[in-house]
């Protein structure tokens, strides 16, 4: 890479590190560190909540997933509007309402100790793996394009982010988020703008050809379980993803319980349900773009470099042969393409859907190849638009790019790391183990526990690839609750629920998404949360009616 | 009107306008 790139990655790494250094005046007490001294504006916690979400396997995973899948992802997203508006209406009010630190600290104030132990638990065994996961994903993608060690990866991201983030806690982490969602929207603006450019053929007959191939589809109304990405999966499943997300998990909820009033948290909700469906879809089209411009410039068999070096070493009779073959499909289909643009009517159309089809076929005999050579999946789509923006965009893009991929990867990071020290402070330590100690005893603890946590998430990061079975057992069991934490907190705005069947109602709400997991695992992710918040609420109310005793604890909304 | 529900309105506009661009996407270009 040239080194006016490294030069923009290096300003922008200093930019966010000293200004996290700087950002050390509103962090004298624990609400200083944590919550901000609840003082940030709606549209800086709407930015934060916003970075926190776009992660920088979402910048890079999901660009690669529209060029080779289209834009149908973006149903995904349908539900969030949906449960912005929800929250703002029902939970944050409550939550913000209660002065807490933690959305579990809410579940003892409304029920018992214990249902707000195990759901912050919960959370600090889910959240304490993905923080890993998330610096492993850029991390493999960085070694792999640049041939780094693995190492050197993890700490290029790790390092500055836990500086700044122990140092500044939150009111760091959030105005550092609002500047690196502009660095990532305006390298998405750029990528676009260039992209379009460098088309041979006017958009228009360019998007036709892309839309012969089904990329340009986004709505399928077909209502079925086992199928993810639908109109309706989106609109209730996504829904209730959201609602557990937005609503329950820590990292979230604390951008919003740092917000000035009620009402700025909820219009910093709304921030986001403005503008997630608008961002994806111009994620995913840019993969479609990409695409586009893979089909008039000559693609790569294999996009990751390191899969594609250890298929040509170890088989080069089966490398030679495949490469022939590609070549050959690739010029076929670019011919297909030009004729295609210049020729209206479906037969040229149709013979392009063939030659990218064949094309399509050999690509997938290499991918197939390098997997058994390598015995790891090659995660290609991951490796699509890095090799884009290093191969062919102008100079100064592929330093832009990086620092947004870093800036994607450190803001969710920032906040994995301050959430799980919020909850491991604030939940276990100050709750169980020193309940009486000073304001300065618990910030310095804060302290303590952030840097734990971001070694702890350096260390999984490292061993991402021979811990892949243990993350993905971790993942799948996070799964299990997500919605049922969402059912408790639904639970605890119902009027007279209590305590014991609130915990009761969260074991059963596991253990029937782990019952459908294992039982019908053709059912899609989507619906386990739905089913989960279902549960918790059915069997929580009937336990809490069916019963004599009172150990109500009502609460109201700020 | 409070500030949420003003957000809220605008919310709704954005979304009808994206979901419509999307579907005029789809519409023109996929058969």
């Amino acid at each position: 890479m040239h080194w006016i790139n490294w030069v923009i990655v290096a300003v922008y790494l200093l930019v966010v590190v000293v200004d996290g250094l700087r950002r050390t005046r509103g962090t004298k007490n624990l609400e200083g560190y944590f919550l901000a001294g609840r003082s940030l504006p709606w549209w800086a916690v709407g930015l934060s909540v916003m970075a926190t979400q776009l992660s920088a396997i979402t910048l890079i995973g999901t660009t690669g997933q529209g060029a080779t899948d289209g834009l149908r992802f973006v149903q995904f997203y349908f539900g969030l509007p949906i449960a912005m508006v929800l929250l703002g209406v029902t939970i944050v009010p409550f939550l913000h309402g209660a002065k807490v630190f933690t959305a579990y600290e809410f579940l003892e104030k409304r029920f018992d100790a214990k249902t707000r132990s195990l759901t912050s638990f919960l959370f600090l065994l889910s959240r304490g793996m993905s923080a890993g996961t998330i610096i492993a994903a850029p991390s493999v993608v960085l070694s792999a394009i640049f041939g780094w060690d693995l190492t050197w990866c993890v700490l290029l991201i790790g390092v500055p982010t836990i500086l700044y983030t122990v140092i500044g806690g939150v009111e760091a982490v959030a105005w550092a988020d609002v500047k690196q969602m502009v660095v990532i929207v305006g390298a998405l603006f750029a990528i676009v703008a260039v992209l379009v450019m460098r088309l041979p053929v006017p958009l228009d007959d360019a998007l036709r050809i892309a839309g012969s191939t089904g990329r340009l589809k986004v709505f399928d109304f077909s209502f079925t379980l086992t199928e993810t990405y639908t109109f309706w999966s989106g609109i209730l499943g996504g829904t209730f993803l959201m609602l557990s997300y937005f609503g329950t998990d820590q990292s979230q909820v604390q951008r919003y319980l740092a917000a000035k009033s009620v009402d700025e948290a909820r219009s910093s909700l709304l921030m986001s349900a403005y503008w997630k469906i608008p961002l994806q879809a111009l994620i995913l089209l840019i993969g479609v773009l990409v695409f586009l411009f893979y089909t008039f410039t000559p693609a790569p068999m294999l996009y990751n470099p390191r899969h594609d070096a250890a298929l040509r070493e170890q088989q080069p009779a089966v490398y030679a042969g495949l490469e022939a073959r590609y070549t050959a499909a690739l010029a076929a289909r670019d011919q297909a393409a030009r004729e295609a643009a210049t020729v209206q009517g479906d037969a040229p159309l149709q013979v392009f859907r063939e030659q990218n089809a064949a094309l399509d076929g050999v690509r997938k005999e290499a991918l197939d190849a390098a997997a058994a050579a390598t015995g790891e999946s090659s995660r290609d789509v991951n490796y699509i638009i890095p090799r884009l923006v290093l191969d062919h965009l102008p100079l100064g893009f592929a330093g832009v790019f990086l620092a947004a991929v870093l800036a994607a990867a450190m803001s969710s990071i920032a906040a994995e790391l301050n959430s799980l020290s919020t909850a491991s402070v604030v939940d276990f330590y100050q709750r169980w183990v020193k309940p009486e100690g000073s304001d300065s005893h618990y910030l310095a603890a804060g302290r303590v526990a952030t840097a734990i946590w971001g070694v702890f998430a350096m260390v999984v990061a490292t061993y991402a690839a021979t811990l892949g079975s243990l993350i993905e057992v971790v993942n799948r069991f996070g799964s299990f609750f997500y919605g049922s934490i969402l059912g408790v907190f639904l639970l605890a705005m119902i009027k007279r629920t209590r305590a014991l069947g609130a915990f009761v109602g969260l074991l059963a709400g596991m253990g029937a998404v782990a019952a459908v997991s294992f039982g019908a695992p053709q059912v899609s992710f989507l619906w386990h949360n739905v089913i989960g918040a279902v549960v918790v609420v059915v069997v929580g109310s009937a336990l809490s009616f069916g019963r004599g005793e009172q150990d109500e604890r009502p609460l109201r909304a700020g | 009107m409070s500030h949420f529900q003003s957000t809220l309105v605008r919310v709704l506009v954005i979304q009808v306008m994206t979901l419509a661009l999307l579907w005029l996407l789809q519409s023109r270009y996929t058969a």
